[in-house]
């Protein structure tokens, strides 16, 4: 996508939203910002209808800051409560049916790759912790064996929120949730484990709590995703509506959870990835 | 009653942690000449994320 696609045509300007000419005039496209210039620029999500403090916002905010480029980038989203906010990302984005988004995520990168074959253009799925890891394990797994060039981004918020919280598969044991008033009977999912082990070749959990870390792995997973094979990231994005806490201790909790070893960041990077990562940055000097 | 985050701007010191702690978009703009914060109140959801994150103790949730 180039600058002058999302345009106003001259004499157009007044009847389009304010929000619009904000982004024209002020958006992020074609001018590598990232984490340490929020504020100063209009950023690609507009008001967003998630709950007070909701950490998926936050993630979700602070990743399609850090996209290296926006303008050539493609979101595949799933249901969930990430999805209420993707009608107001201004990202090409894709919303399929529950679950299949890997599948829908392969089949476009494909054939963006055969439509422009000398311009990179990344395929992003982000997704909650139940399309990711229960509803749409199968065709997450499958992309990943199949080596396809993908970023899979998991906003694990460790329940089915819009829904009036079910467990999934990613919340801690013996949960009480709305739905689950019996406690959950086995543990989390150790799904970065999983995903090393399904092929891919760059791993990192992190949470909204350390923004530049965030920022790094999502970028990193972006540019490897380009050369050398799936990538995956898990980011850690507690609810306040399901888990009942104040909207204000978000991440406070994410801090709490760190303590008690309930949560690790953590980075893993294949030899091949290590070799990339590293030759970009030399080249940056 | 609808509660929105207030900035008192002799305390703000211009550190961005309340930016990077909002779950909600454009909401805190920084201005790079008086390198201090403002808040726009329409699309405040009062959460109080930021009065937690601020150090200098320059924001506060109150009523509209």
């Amino acid at each position: 996508m180039t600058r002058r696609m999302f345009k106003i045509s001259a004499g157009f300007e007044e009847v389009m939203p304010p929000e619009y000419r904000e982004l024209v005039e002020k958006g992020p496209f074609e001018k590598q910002l990232g984490v340490a210039e929020l504020g100063t620029f209009k950023e690609l999500l507009e008001e967003h209808p998630l709950c007070a403090g909701c950490g998926l916002a936050l993630s979700l905010r602070l990743t399609l800051i850090s996209l290296p480029s926006p303008e050539d980038t493609v979101i595949v989203g799933a249901t969930g409560c990430s999805s209420l906010a993707f009608p107001q990302v201004a990202v090409h984005n894709i919303h399929s049916l529950f679950g299949n988004q890997n599948a829908v995520a392969t089949g476009l990168k494909r054939a963006l790759s055969l439509r422009f074959p000398d311009r990179a253009k990344d395929v992003v799925v982000i997704a909650g912790d139940g399309a990711t890891c229960d509803i749409g394990l199968e065709s997450v797994m499958h992309s990943w064996f199949r080596g396809e060039k993908l970023t899979t981004i998991m906003l694990d918020n460790e329940a089915y929120a819009n829904t009036g919280g079910q467990e999934s598969g990613m919340s801690q044991l013996g949960t009480v949730l709305n739905m689950a008033p019996m406690g959950k009977k086995f543990k989390k999912v150790a799904f970065p484990e999983v995903a090393k082990a399904a092929g891919c070749v760059y791993v990192a959990v992190a949470a909204p709590h350390q923004p530049r870390r965030l920022e790094r792995s999502v970028r990193r997973a972006i540019l490897i995703a380009r050369e050398i094979g799936p990538t995956y990231v898990q980011l850690y994005t507690p609810c306040p509506t399901n888990y009942k806490f104040k909207p204000a201790d978000t991440l406070s909790v994410i801090r709490e959870q760190e303590k008690a070893g309930l949560f690790r960041p953590d980075e893993y990077l294949s030899p091949e990835a290590a070799a990339y990562i590293q030759q970009l940055e030399e080249a940056k000097g | 009653m609808y509660v929105i985050c207030k900035v008192d701007e002799k305390k703000c010191n211009g550190c961005k942690l309340c930016i990077w702690a909002c779950p909600d978009p454009n909401v805190i703009v920084f201005d790079p000449d008086s390198k201090k914060i403002s808040i726009h109140q329409a699309r405040c959801k009062g959460c109080g994320l930021c009065v937690a994150a601020c150090r200098q103790k320059a924001l506060e949730i109150d009523a509209v």
